[in-house]
């Protein structure tokens, strides 16, 4: 792979410092590639590219269904490289090339027909009915908000690139997006397919480097108008504050301790899976994942008998073997916080069920300080391990005794990102899943996020929502257009709360 | 929760202090791609159930209520420094192309003190020219930091240290 650079205005360019910064592959510590290293000034040129592209470029002038079929061919382009970005978003991130070639590369091409979708079927102009008196009629007008900031993590580094641009763009705005430091690679790759989908320079811009100085800028640049990220809570505080300056339209989709909670009439077979596959996929380094099992007491010995008996089937390895389902985790210093946290456990006196250090048997070339096994704990929802999001693959198990006390533990958290239940009885889950307080909760399924339905946290996981019609909605500004329909002075009765005499 | 940091975070928040000219707070949240982590801001709130909880070279350790709860004595948490690492945070020292981590004190595996500190390049630091962001000049909360050579007294610096480290 070679070096990358900083896209914009339309065009390639190294940071005005000329530094870069290296980006390694998680699973060897193989240096990949050479990232130019953005400042503040490097920022702001992208933002002042992306101001003036909205004022005076042709994008926010034209017609959504335009726009859409740029995002379509955009699509098509991504659907055409798939196996070569999957392999880019896997090499540089760590995740296995199934979760590239199964979620990350498809998950972006439909993010980008969902948003074309919006931009040909959500109106732009909506009647919103007549008044008798004054005789008036109002109209809402539904715009652009000019330039949108994109701020995105290394989890899933491809497909959140889209879930920030595709809704933006498709709105009719223009867009800095800065990935991870971590993951730029893909987001490149991405940058370059839609300048050859003819999206116009300054639409999209894109600024590799350290969030403390770059990401600092779009958050709080004068010039921006609208901020979105997907990171840490903490994160999202510092960009709440850094974008009020300006007053911006900030959303954010934070962290989560989200509660799988599998009810005593469950089908364990399938719960099992499923609880495996809500925690430990992507090695558990999912804002959403379902990292505390509330598990029945009527079902809970059989049913924690069987995740032990199948996280030992998953096979972990070279994340670029098709056979392997789990990779490293990022970087070694991810590995350092989960071992970090199980000997935190085993302080508190959680039950270690299974895992709980690094593998020992890689292959040769792979680096183990990058590893760590599917951990599993018996644990209680006070203790660190319950409480604070790891982002590594350790899963806590917490036994309940009634749906009420079930409700109780999922919702005692500062979060409230995702949530699962597991009942064959589907009144009694929908029942649990109203009570639980998080934006999304699968039924007899986990994971599963779609670019045409809202995602996004309560509390302390978020604000707004991204993805569907409200996702695209919240890029897009609110106008009320009120129109007097008199053709006297009959209809301007209300003047005369100033005075009769104007 | 008591907070304290090694020698090398020492440094690095103090090369902040001479290139940031507002308060420097730290703050200890949790969540997503950073986990429990330490973030160094300017100017940064740290909310209304955030109390101190120690500080590293004069600048304010700050934790929320429910982290509080969790960490209610001493247990050994101390702010570190990694190099070569970035990830996805705001916090400031990511310009200087390193991280504070949370380390456990009483772990020597993972207790990195021992590791020397890393200077950390003046010419890296893109932070004094703030332009856009600039106070006028009647609203600066001071003289201009000087040259590198000398730093200022301020919150931020709990003694004199030389230039670069």
């Amino acid at each position: 792979m070679g070096d990358a650079q900083l896209f914009i205005d339309g065009a390639w360019v190294n940071a005005q410092s000329g530094e870069t910064f290296p980006t390694y592959a998680p699973s060897t510590g193989e240096k990949i590639a050479d990232v130019a290293k953005a400042g503040r000034e490097d920022a702001r040129r992208a933002v002042e590219a992306a101001r003036k592209a909205f004022d005076d470029g042709p994008w926010s002038k034209m017609s959504g269904r335009e726009r859409a079929s740029k995002l379509r061919a955009a699509a098509e382009i991504i659907n055409g490289r798939s196996a070569e970005i999957a392999e880019i978003e896997a090499r540089d991130g760590g995740g296995t090339i199934k979760k590239a070639m199964f979620a990350d590369v498809p998950g972006a091409v439909s993010t980008f027909q969902a948003f074309a979708d919006c931009a040909e079927n959500e109106p732009d102009v909506i009647e919103r009915g007549e008044s008798p008196f004054p005789p008036a009629k109002s109209i809402v007008r539904r715009e652009p908000f000019g330039v949108c900031s994109g701020i995105v993590p290394w989890n899933f580094p491809f497909l959140m690139a889209g879930w920030k641009i595709g809704p933006a763009i498709a709105a009719g705005n223009c867009v800095v997006l800065k990935p991870a430091s971590f993951t730029s690679l893909s987001a490149i790759e991405m940058v370059k397919v839609l300048a050859e989908a003819d999206i116009p320079p300054g639409v999209v811009n894109l600024i590799t480097g350290p969030g403390g100085s770059a990401g600092e800028e779009l958050a709080q640049h004068p010039l921006v108008d609208k901020v979105a990220f997907t990171g840490s809570t903490e994160v999202g505080r510092r960009i709440m504050q850094l974008a009020s300056g300006t007053v911006k339209k900030v959303t954010l989709e934070l962290g989560g301790k989200s509660a799988n909670i599998v009810l005593d009439d469950a089908d364990l077979d399938l719960a099992a899976a499923g609880v495996l596959w809500g925690t430990f996929f992507h090695n558990g380094q999912v804002c959403e994942s379902g990292t505390r099992a509330l598990v029945s007491r009527k079902i809970y010995d059989e049913f924690v008998g069987l995740l032990v008996e199948r996280a030992a089937k998953i096979v972990i390895g070279d994340n670029m073997d098709m056979a392997t389902d789990l990779g490293p985790l990022v970087a070694p210093s991810q590995v350092d916080t989960t071992e970090r946290y199980v000997k935190l456990g085993l302080d508190e006196g959680a039950k270690l069920l299974c895992g709980g250090t690094k593998p020992t048997n890689l292959a040769a070339g792979l680096d183990q300080s990058a590893y760590f096994l599917p951990t599993i704990f018996e644990a209680d929802n006070s203790m660190k391990i319950a409480r604070e999001e790891i982002f590594g693959p350790v899963l806590c198990v917490i036994p309940f005794n009634s749906d009420d006390e079930a409700i109780k533990i999922a919702n005692d958290s500062i979060y409230g990102l995702g949530g699962g239940v597991w009942s064959k009885n589907l009144e009694r889950a929908h029942s649990v899943a109203a009570s639980m307080r998080t934006g999304t909760v699968w039924i007899n399924d986990y994971h599963m996020i779609t670019p045409t339905q809202p995602f996004g946290g309560y509390k302390q996981s978020g604000i707004g929502r991204e993805l569907g019609d409200y996702g695209y909605n919240e890029y897009r500004q609110i106008k009320h257009v009120w129109q007097n329909t008199a053709t006297d002075r009959s209809g301007y009765v209300h003047f005369s709360a100033l005075s009769g005499n104007i | 929760m008591i907070v304290t940091g090694t020698i090398a975070a020492e440094r690095v928040v103090e090369q902040a202090g001479r290139d940031r000219r507002g308060t420097l707070v730290f703050t200890i949240g949790t969540g997503c791609c950073e986990s429990t982590a330490p973030f160094l801001y300017e100017d940064f709130w740290p909310g209304p159930d955030s109390e101190p909880v120690g500080e590293v070279a004069g600048v304010v350790v700050f934790a929320p209520a429910y982290l509080r709860a969790l960490y209610p004595g001493d247990d050994g948490v101390v702010i570190d420094v990694e190099h070569g690492l970035m990830a996805e945070s705001m916090s400031i020292e990511t310009e200087y192309g390193c991280r504070f981590v949370l380390r456990d004190r009483a772990n020597v595996l993972i207790d990195r003190r021992a590791q020397p500190a890393r200077e950390v390049p003046e010419s890296v630091s893109a932070l004094r020219a703030r332009g856009l962001q600039e106070l006028p000049e009647a609203l600066r909360r001071g003289p201009e930091p000087p040259p590198t050579s000398v730093t200022r007294q301020s919150p931020n610096s709990a003694s004199d240290v030389d230039s670069g480290f």
